[in-house]
């Protein structure tokens, strides 16, 4: 009886960690001659979202933002995950470290 | 080019410079020479280019955290080492081979943390030819001005009265740890390890984490301008840590000295 409560729980476990990682929403962008398209996305309030950044570009770029709270490295031709929220509604810009001139974006949260 | 290159390289030097600098204070307040910088330069210049090497395979690792969770552990590993080396530095006689593993240690964490993104940066942009020049001219004045407030910094805990010397240094010490903790979980929030949680206060009008000033706090107290509860409390927790860690050390010199 214990095993199968055991069991029980373990499955129960595993299928709230896959409801939460299924529930997160995914946003992909792209890094594409030091710009990031599309430079703004819209993400719904106090909800946390997943983003994957694609790096077309040959050079590496540093995806950063001051208001969220992020860093990343993504070197030429890879990827990055980075998670951001759950976040109050606002404007959260963020800019690509090595080309902020150019790679320039915002998060809308609404 | 050229002036981006003075922020980003000027960015990360001066974290580093704070924590040497601070380091170098302490070294000279309990004579212990400066061998483990010696030490530190060329492991720290191995880490690097490591580092630099493997960013992908780190990238990937973990299912995409490997990079946040490799940084978190070598900032975290700054702040572990900086509670032994305060236990040492106060209890002052022998040991002085721990302290100076432990400082060459924390050192090489810290470069290769704060400088493996420069060294991505210069060997990617300066390799396009027709920035070489800004982006290495701009590389090294970043690395100068970095280098001259770690200066600063080495020579205001100079400055403390001899009485004083040794708790002033302690104390940044202190501070740079918490504030590298700090910095350590908002890298495990970001891969999802640590809920992202609303920001207790927002400071950044009064003063920008992006002004140099911003920086300069941000090196040398982790200052934060939108931290959540799990930071405030972390940061508290760690200086209150850091400060049982003196208390420890100074205790134990207390009674070295009787002792004798």
């Amino acid at each position: 009886m214990s095993s199968f409560c055991r069991y029980l729980s373990v499955t129960l476990c595993l299928l709230v960690v896959n409801a939460a990682q299924a529930a997160t929403p995914v946003i992909e962008l792209e890094i594409r001659d030091h710009l990031f398209i599309p430079e703004e996305i819209s993400i719904p309030a106090n909800t946390k979202v997943k983003l994957v950044v694609y790096n077309r570009d040959a050079t590496p770029e540093e995806f950063e933002s001051y208001e969220l709270n992020r860093e990343k490295v993504i070197l030429g031709g890879n990827k990055a995950n980075i998670f951001i929220g759950p976040l109050a509604p606002g404007v959260y810009p963020f800019f690509g470290e090595f080309n902020p001139r150019t790679a320039q974006g915002r998060v809308v949260v609404e | 080019m050229f002036l981006n290159s003075v922020v980003i390289v000027l960015r990360e030097v001066l974290e580093a410079a704070v924590l040497v600098s601070a380091l170098l204070a302490l070294a000279r307040t309990v004579h212990l020479g400066q061998r483990w910088l010696w030490l530190a330069l060329p492991l720290a210049a191995i880490g690097v280019a490591l580092y630099a090497s493997f960013l992908a395979v780190i990238t990937d690792a973990l299912d995409g955290a490997g990079q946040e969770v490799l940084n978190a552990s070598l900032q975290a590993g700054v702040y572990l080492l900086l509670l032994p080396i305060l236990v040492l530095a106060c209890s002052a006689e022998g040991r002085r081979q721990w302290l100076t593993l432990l400082m060459t240690l924390a050192i090489t964490c810290a470069i290769v943390r704060e400088c493996a993104e420069i060294h991505i940066y210069v060997r990617a942009f300066a390799a396009l030819g027709e920035h070489a020049a800004a982006v290495w001219a701009g590389s090294a004045l970043g690395m100068g001005i970095g280098i001259s407030a770690g200066v600063l910094v080495y020579g205001a805990l100079r400055a403390v009265p001899q009485r004083w010397a040794l708790p002033a240094c302690c104390a940044t010490l202190a501070l740079i740890g918490a504030g590298m903790i700090m910095q350590a979980t908002m890298l495990l929030e970001q891969v999802d390890w640590l809920p992202d949680q609303a920001p207790l206060w927002d400071s950044s009008t009064l003063l920008s984490e992006q002004s140099f000033v911003g920086e300069l706090l941000y090196a040398v107290l982790g200052y934060e301008a939108t931290p959540g509860p799990l930071q405030v409390s972390l940061y508290v927790g760690c200086l209150l840590l850091a400060g049982i860690a003196l208390w420890w050390g100074s205790t134990g010199r207390a009674k070295h000295a009787v002792l004798d």
